[in-house]
């Protein structure tokens, strides 16, 4: 699991432009409204400064920690920044009164910037456009890719996979597809299965929703929300896979075009 | 409560207490404990035979650690496995600032000192956690800190307490009033130095450290005199260029190698020496431009308890690329080893190995993993780690266990002289470590690099682990999910108190790790638990998210 995590990420890229090179004057750089570093590999850049910075707090894909309750940062809405010169600011400065530090000298005008690009980026349009059909994906959606059995789209479907009403703001394009064939590529913790074993042999499994060090909860296949303590005479494991079935066979590259289509077009402003 | 008090010391508290204020009220003489009736005057000086004998008055919790050994371990046993489960919510105090709380506080015949964020102190009746004094300290805005806003606590010495602030000062502050005495410089904010941990009152002395491994300082620790604050001596630990060790440094590297002295450190009364934990060389990730050993970084140092003068040092890591500090509290115990009664120092460090040091003369008794670790082969028989190749930070970033933050950090272990094991949290982590090249600007972070932790923090394994000093072996463990940032108190109810990140508050059968109590409190925990009594109560007060809770049994309040 490890390995294929880490070897699915993208690989280092440009860290030479980290490196070295002129440091243009900081005050010139944040009073350009304009992010000169936009590019795709300014992405992929900023999303490595990310995680060796900033993703302590605010999560390994920016979208809040588990620990430290630094905030979600794929909203497209940021609490202290409407602007690329704003969150060039914050990220530079940090946010008085509060946990969020500065990089300030720790990184360059060009890393910082490649942290909005990043950051901007989680605003996943910027990926590139579907062109598959969603008119014929939203049809496999509920026919034969038989999707909502598990999730919902505003309201509609099952609760046992994640809620893609929003998808599309969330996963780029490449992400998508990816899902539909590789659904443990970027499982997240959160869609693992807890499987309890009562003391007379009962079995109860559900998507692990939460965990701690003494308590779990899960959601069984039937929508029920259950809760257990680590400590009774139930047993209980962790099973770190997805449940979704892979899409690799059952759809055509084509169908999987188009069902990626739809995803991409569910989002909350379109 | 079944105390073991020492009848001769009982005495000295009693004639201390009398002589130097007659505010001690009706010391019973069964007990080394006092009882307050209503309305009884509270809180008595401290002198320094009450520091060296902290143990035996453990209805008080009179510096960080809990006594000089740093033990954190209290012979108060009226929690026990018996009746822990019954522990009920006795107050709460709310800290009024969203940063980490990683405080212990202080208490004093009935008065608690809570320290909170970013430079602050209260003091609050320890029976109901209601204030008496405040002191806010003035911080300039461009302080320069690598990790939050923090304080860790104060230490006393007579009626004075002392505290580090974040703008490198240390503060002597009245404990009755909360009135500034005097404040003194330690170092220049403005160069990358503050300070987070509580001193160490040495004699007359307070002995403090410094932070700043992240800016290229170049660490010390002090010594103050603690009525004037005056500097009594001052000990680097990067030697300069009059000393064959700084050969250790390629070039001027030693100038800006930090090895920070940010966590309390403990002292031994016989030998006379203080003994201090040293962080990361500095940058941290790119070793290329420091070649060499890079003493003192990540040791710990003894040092002559008048003059500060070297005894002996032992580096656990050599040419650290990875940001391990040896930030770890020197637990002193004695052990038996091998039929001999040792004067040992137990320490589970940052770099994933766990030593048995003898503290008078520094000698390697023993070592072995007590977390993951995929840097070292082990230790060779002086206990210097036998490195694996291709395990330095590289551009394109290299996995290596344990992670920078470590199998354990600067969270406060316990020892337990009734049970003999340590207990540290621990963690089974692993990161991407990347170097880079930096230039130092005074002021400015100095790190060479990042990390990144591949996996969400679910795919790992946290747990406090119980280790037997006398062989390095883990004899159980209490695992937790996802980790934890906080200490451990050890009790002679043969409890071990912690928390988690996931905000509970629990204790363990110190024989076996059983869980016997814990509440969820619902927030993350940064700080360490201790223990104390008032009038035949004992109370467990741990920082939880920003709110001090105490606990205790049903009992007259």
């Amino acid at each position: 699991m490890s390995t294929r995590l880490s070897t699915r990420w993208p690989a280092v890229a440009l860290l030479a432009t980290l490196t070295g090179g002129a440091v243009p004057a900081i005050a010139l750089a944040q009073d350009a409204d304009n992010n000169p570093y936009t590019s795709r590999i300014d992405i992929r850049t900023g999303r490595r400064l990310f995680r060796a910075q900033c993703s302590t707090c605010h999560g390994l894909n920016a979208a809040g920690g588990n620990e430290s309750a630094g905030p979600d940062l794929t909203t497209g809405q940021f609490r202290h920044a409407d602007s690329d010169a704003g969150l060039f600011r914050v990220i530079r400065d940090g946010v008085r009164s509060t946990s969020m530090l500065g990089l300030g000298a720790d990184a360059n005008d060009q890393s910082i910037w490649q942290l909005v690009t990043y950051l901007r980026s989680l605003d996943v349009t910027a990926g590139g456009t579907p062109s598959g059909s969603s008119a014929a994906g939203q049809q496999l959606f509920t026919g034969k890719g038989n999707c909502a059995r598990c999730h919902m789209v505003n309201g509609r479907g099952q609760r046992i996979g994640p809620d893609l009403s929003f998808v599309g703001d969330r996963r780029a394009l490449a992400d998508l597809e990816t899902d539909l064939v590789d659904p443990d590529a970027e499982l997240l913790p959160r869609w693992w299965t807890m499987r309890a074993v009562g003391p007379g042999g009962q079995v109860v499994e559900g998507l692990r929703m939460d965990e701690d060090t003494f308590t779990f909860r899960i959601m069984d296949a039937e929508e029920n929300l259950r809760a257990f303590s680590k400590y009774s005479d139930w047993t209980y494991e962790r099973i770190q896979q997805s449940t979704m079935p892979d899409y690799a066979e059952t759809l055509t590259a084509d169908e999987r075009n188009d069902l990626v289509a739809y995803l991409f077009s569910l989002r909350s402003e379109p | 409560m079944t105390l073991t008090p020492n009848p001769t010391h009982t005495r000295t508290i009693s004639r201390v207490a009398a002589v130097l204020t007659g505010l001690m009220a009706a010391v019973h003489p069964a007990a080394a404990q006092p009882s307050f009736s209503e309305g009884a005057a509270l809180f008595s000086p401290v002198t320094w035979e009450r520091l060296v004998n902290a143990a035996d008055e453990p209805h008080n919790w009179l510096m960080y650690n809990g006594t000089l050994d740093s033990q954190r371990f209290s012979r108060l046993d009226q929690i026990d496995a018996d009746n822990v489960r019954q522990l009920k919510l006795k107050w709460a105090h709310h800290i009024p600032q969203l940063d980490r709380a990683e405080t212990t506080p202080l208490v004093v015949d009935g008065v608690m000192f809570i320290t909170e964020s970013p430079s602050n102190v209260v003091a609050v009746d320890a029976v109901t956690g209601r204030p008496f004094w405040r002191y806010d300290h003035p911080l300039p805005s461009d302080l320069r800190l690598c990790c939050g806003r923090n304080n860790r606590g104060v230490s006393i010495l007579g009626e004075t307490l002392y505290m580090s602030t974040l703008d490198a000062h240390l503060v002597a502050i009245d404990g009755r009033s909360g009135s500034l005495l005097w404040s003194r410089e330690v170092a220049d904010y403005r160069s990358g130095y503050s300070k987070t941990a509580a001193p160490l009152i040495v004699k007359d002395q307070v002995v403090t450290g410094i932070a700043g491994g992240e800016y290229g300082i170049r660490g010390f620790l002090d010594s103050y005199d603690a009525d004037t604050g005056e500097r009594l001596w001052r000990t680097h630990t990067i030697p300069g260029p009059d000393h064959p060790d700084n050969r250790t440094w390629a070039g001027d590297s030693w100038r800006t190698g930090g090895s920070p002295t940010w966590i309390t450190g403990s002292y031994d009364p016989e030998l006379n020496l203080v003994y201090w934990g040293t962080g990361n060389p500095g940058p941290d990730w790119n070793g290329d431009v420091r070649q060499g050993d890079n003493l003192y970084a990540d040791s710990v140092l003894a040092l002559d308890g008048d003059t500060g003068e070297m005894s002996w040092y032992f580096q656990f890591t050599p040419h650290d690329e990875h940001d391990w500090d040896a930030i770890q509290v020197p637990v002193l115990a004695d052990i038996e080893l091998d039929g001999e009664t040792r004067k040992a120092m137990l320490w589970a460090n940052r770099n994933g190995f766990y030593y048995t040091l003898d503290r008078e003369t520094g000698e390697f008794l023993l070592g072995k993993p007590f977390a993951k670790q995929t840097w070292a082969e082990g230790l060779d028989e002086n206990g210097r780690p036998i490195r694996r190749p291709n395990t330095s930070p590289s551009q394109e970033g290299t996995l290596v266990a344990p992670i920078a933050g470590g199998g354990t950090n600067w969270w406060s272990p316990a020892f337990s002289p009734r049970t003999n094991l340590m207990y540290v949290n621990a963690f089974d982590g692993e990161a991407l470590f990347f170097s880079r090249e930096q230039e130092y600007k005074e002021g400015d972070n100095f790190t060479g690099g990042g990390t990144e932790t591949p996996l969400p923090i679910e795919h790992y394994h946290s747990a406090i682990r119980a280790i037997d000093p006398t062989t390095g072996d883990v004899e159980w463990e209490f695992p937790i999910t996802p980790r934890s940032r906080s200490g451990v108190l050890a009790t002679a109810g043969d409890l071990v108190f912690s928390a988690s990140v996931d905000g509970y508050f629990y204790a363990l059968d110190a024989r076996t790790g059983a869980p016997l109590w814990h509440i969820s409190l619902g927030g993350p925990v940064h700080a360490q638990p201790m223990t104390y009594a008032v009038n035949g109560q004992q109370y467990v007060s741990m920082t939880i998210g920003n709110t001090l809770y105490t606990f205790g049994l049903d009992g007259d309040e």
